[in-house]
């Protein structure tokens, strides 16, 4: 669980990054970064959607499996 | 004697479950529940990314600024400048007479942290004084120091003697 945590923290660092950059690419009018930039944010948080889905599976196939 | 007739344990308002006075009743946040506020932080970065894909396309566009005349180009002389103010009174702008003669013109707000920039004809560049950033006095673009933006021009057009702004590039 903590590596998950990592790893979704250093996602989210790129997801920061990214809308900074594209806030960036806003205000100077170069707005051909924009789009692509959103998708891989969304892509990112697909990513971090996942990981949490597995761990909340883990837990639960955890309970189940537990006498 | 219980201040509460049935004997039911007071109700703890959830800000103070949240913040306790006493170390022994603070809980932690566990590694399940910080990856669901990073998850949570995440899905709102996306938005926010999204959000600014959408402005990009369907935002409001900047609308043409009308032709302002700026400067008489005989006032000029190769390797002079002269200031002025367009599309609006709150966006300054330089124009340069190259030593080749021709003019141009950019917006004088440097686009490291918005200083003003001022003309050394004798390299044609734009300089700032602030963090020492130089720019291209022939398109803009940074040469040295902090900026990694080039300058915007402004399009002239000569009309006579008559130097007229008719647009502003962007950076």
């Amino acid at each position: 669980m903590t590596a998950i945590c990592a790893f979704i923290a250093v996602l989210l660092i790129i997801q920061i990054w990214l809308v900074s950059a594209a806030l960036e690419a806003l205000l100077s009018n170069d707005r051909g970064v924009l789009l692509p930039a959103a998708l891989a944010s969304l892509v990112i948080f697909a990513v971090n959607g996942g990981l949490l889905l597995h761990a909340v599976r883990f837990d639960r196939d955890l309970r189940r499996s537990a006498p | 004697m219980s201040d509460h007739p049935d004997d039911a344990p007071p109700e703890v308002p959830r800000w103070r479950e949240d913040f306790p006075v006493r170390w022994a009743h603070d809980h932690y946040v566990t590694r399940r529940e910080l990856a669901k506020f990073l998850t949570l932080g995440s899905a709102l970065l996306a938005t926010a990314s999204g959000a600014i894909a959408a402005i990009g396309r369907w935002g409001r566009h900047e609308a043409k600024a009308p032709p302002v005349r700026v400067a008489r180009a005989s006032s000029i002389p190769p390797g002079g400048s002269a200031l002025f103010r367009y599309p609006t009174s709150g966006d300054p702008c330089i124009l340069v007479r190259g030593q080749d003669g021709s003019l141009r013109a950019f917006s004088q707000v440097c686009t490291h942290l918005s200083c003003a920039v001022v003309h050394h004809p004798e390299r044609d560049e734009l300089f700032c004084p602030c963090h020492h950033g130089i720019f291209s006095a022939i398109d803009g673009r940074p040469i040295a120091g902090p900026p990694i933006r080039r300058l915007p021009m402004i399009q002239l057009e000569l009309r006579g003697d008559d130097v007229i702004a008719v647009g502003k590039d962007a950076s």
